[in-house]
């Protein structure tokens, strides 16, 4: 299984090349020039996507499961 | 010769006989509905009925409403409403609640009203109904946090309806048209009215724009495994049908769909729950057509595109995201769970789930051969063609999170993860998997052979989706994306954990509220209460002998005097009298000869004359 994806990847990275130097597509921005841009923006892309987000909800937007209901049972009790 | 039928007619008039019906019956009549609205379509686009025009024209108040305002734009949305809603009933079809099936083609056909509505008071007419029938879909779920979910859903609703008719009136007032068409937004002259402003924001409550989005995250994953699939496609879709109407190429789009795409992602890393994570790609996604809507300027190479973009990839994501809630509905109807923290395993028990799930997540990602692919990367062309960097590479950086959460975290974590699974499952409903199975036939179809949607679109396309380059990039960045997520597979299991999203606001701010009126509010409304009916028991202690009761009162005065002026012993003795005075009340009343009477009546007469002189 992981053979083949070994596979895939060279594939997509040499037929990046390819593309390139054979049939020189259309460039609208500079990084577009980089044959594996692609490749790179996604494996970067996905690991700040992980990382920042995480660090986003850690630090701040995560809370417990009952944070909504809490305020309820208290008034529950009471 | 009937010259046209409302297709949403279809649905608004058969839905109240469902109860009449049992069994079979009820199924195959079920089914009925969207394949006769379907035939409607087909005999509008073959030219049976009217194929393009504005027709079914009621005169009210004066104005003209249009129900039927036919052209390419309208025809594709209705189309995709159609076939989503027939592959959403087979899902729906074992549900033996009618009143589930009763609300879901209330909101279809409503939407498909919005579709067709030529007019603003006809698109506020359906615009309504839309929300409080979807609103059906989630309280038939009955969990307290339904309710309390549903119940935020419609308050949300109803502030976007309240600014979508002031911003009606406003633009009837300021222009005297009810005509629903491009509202005018700036220029060379003007400034930006109100009145756009007003149903620009209450299209995007519906597109769910953040900070405006938090409705749909909060509601869609409490409602009914069902209704949540029909919830997908509706709302926000026929949001993106009246942005492309109403506001076309307007900048501020562009800026709000890129904002939308990156947010959903964002947040469906940190989400636990398979259908809330799903709901914030709706979200997402919903961004690459907003932004779409505000790269369309008029008569430009690459708005065409974008406005092609928008609604190939609101055609396609119809399909994919209802098939994606199909899997993790299909999951939770057997399991009962839906938080990745209590699933896991699951493959060995529902592999047919799981690959028709895949499906849809492969056309979400964008793979080659999916659906997704073929119109998801006609708007970032059309970024790229509009030469705006930035949103090229945040709808680019939304493609990663995409294929991450909905391709490899959430089937990761809910079929494999584990390896023991967490409880005994097996594979849902025969037609459910029929469901999938047929949406799933469909996205691949429009993956393998985008010309069937192409030739739907309002604009010609020039574009070939299967360039090379375009292959080739989006493999290097799914497969790269891949990658990065084996690496970090351990960072991404469930946590149990909410996320606060802008519907912190409301509910935060909304026991606030409550607290202020069950505390100083209602300590201030029963201080004026008493006072008030202190007042009144007087009053009518007063009246019942107004002379007595002067009488008394004159008494209460003089004993305070004599209290303080005489000896205890004489103000005892005038006390003890005034009690047996008090007790003695009303007492006789006065009699009044005729005479008397008549000169009261006439002094009253003549205050009130005096009083009404005075005023005027």
């Amino acid at each position: 299984m992981f053979r083949l994806l070994y596979g895939c990847l060279f594939l997509s990275i040499t037929a990046g090349f390819f593309v390139h130097l054979n049939l020189r597509p259309e460039v609208h921005f500079f990084w577009e020039r980089l044959p594996v841009f692609s490749a790179i923006y996604g494996f970067i892309g996905c690991i700040v996507i992980i990382l920042g987000s995480k660090a986003i909800g850690h630090f701040w937007l995560q809370k417990k499961e009952d944070y909504y209901e809490k305020h309820e049972k208290v008034r529950g009790k009471n | 010769m009937v010259e046209w039928f409302h297709p949403g007619l279809i649905y608004l008039l058969g839905s109240p006989l469902i109860p009449l019906f049992r069994g079979r019956l009820k199924k195959a009549y079920l089914l009925l509905l969207p394949i006769l609205a379907f035939v409607n379509l087909l005999f509008i686009s073959k030219g049976v009925f009217l194929s393009e025009g504005k027709t079914w024209t009621l005169p009210f108040l004066g104005y003209d409403l249009i129900l039927g305002r036919i052209d390419r734009l309208s025809m594709v949305f209705a189309y995709v409403f159609v076939i989503a809603s027939f592959c959403m009933m087979v899902y729906a079809l074992h549900i033996k609640e009618e009143g589930q099936h009763v609300a879901a083609y209330l909101y279809v056909g409503s939407t498909l009203g919005v579709v067709f509505a030529g007019d603003l008071f006809t698109l506020f007419f359906f615009w309504e109904i839309m929300a409080w029938s979807a609103l059906f879909l989630i309280w038939y779920r009955k969990t307290m946090a339904a309710y309390g979910a549903g119940l935020r859903y419609i308050l949300v609703h109803f502030c976007g309806g309240l600014c979508l008719l002031a911003g009606v009136l406003l633009h009837l007032q300021t222009t005297g048209s009810i005509a629903f068409e491009t509202f005018p937004w700036g220029g060379e002259s003007s400034g930006i009215p109100l009145a756009s402003v007003l149903i620009l924001l209450a299209f995007v409550v519906n597109a769910a724009v953040p900070p405006l989005h938090a409705w749909l995250s909060d509601a869609y994953p409490e409602a009914t495994v069902t209704g949540a699939v029909f919830l997908t496609a509706f709302t926000t879709k026929s949001a993106i049908y009246v942005l492309i109407r109403g506001f076309p190429g307007t900048e501020i789009l562009v800026w709000l769909g890129a904002i939308m795409a990156v947010y959903g992602v964002v947040f469906a890393v940190l989400e636990n729950d398979i259908r809330r994570l799903l709901a914030y790609h709706i979200i997402s996604q919903v961004g690459y057509m907003v932004a779409g809507v505000g790269m369309g300027v008029m008569g430009t190479a690459a708005g065409e595109m974008a406005i092609n973009g928008a609604v190939a990839h609101a055609f396609c994501h119809i399909l994919y995201k209802a098939l994606l809630f199909m899997g993790a509905g299909a999951v939770l109807e057997v399991t009962g769970r839906s938080k990745l923290t209590e699933l896991g395993g699951l493959y060995r028990y529902m592999p047919i789930t799981f690959h028709l799930y895949m499906v849809g997540a492969y056309s979400i990602s964008g793979f080659p051969l999916f659906n997704g692919f073929v119109s998801k990367t006609m708007v970032v062309q059309a970024s790229a063609m509009s030469h705006l960097p930035i949103i090229w590479l945040m709808l680019e950086g939304a493609s990663i999170g995409t294929f991450l959460h909905t391709g490899l975290k959430l089937p990761w974590g809910t079929w494999f993860a584990k390896e023991k699974p967490v409880r005994k499952a097996k594979e849902p409903p025969i037609n459910m998997l029929v469901a999938m199975g047929l949406t799933s036939f469909l996205c691949i179809l429009l993956g393998v052979y985008p010309k069937l949607l192409y030739h739907l679109l309002p604009y010609p396309v020039h574009y070939e989706p299967y360039a090379l380059t375009h292959v080739v990039s989006m493999s290097q960045l799914l497969g790269f994306t891949f990658v990065a997520f084996w690496f970090l597979r351990g960072k991404l299991y469930g946590e149990r954990t909410i996320t606060l999203d802008t519907d912190w606001f409301y509910r935060k701010a909304g026991k606030r509220v409550i607290w202020f009126c069950e505390k100083p509010l209602m300590a201030f409304a029963n201080f004026v209460d008493e006072k008030v009916m202190n007042l009144v028991h007087s009053l009518i202690w007063f009246s019942r002998n107004p002379v007595f009761a002067l009488h008394i009162k004159k008494e209460e005065a003089k004993l305070k005097v004599k209290r303080f002026m005489m000896s205890p012993k004489r103000a005892e003795e005038h006390a003890q009298v005034l009690v047996e005075k008090r007790k003695s009340y009303p007492g006789e009343l006065p009699k009044l000869t005729l005479g008397a009477s008549l000169v009261l009546i006439l002094l009253a007469f003549s205050l009130y004359l005096i009083m009404y002189l005075l005023i005027k």
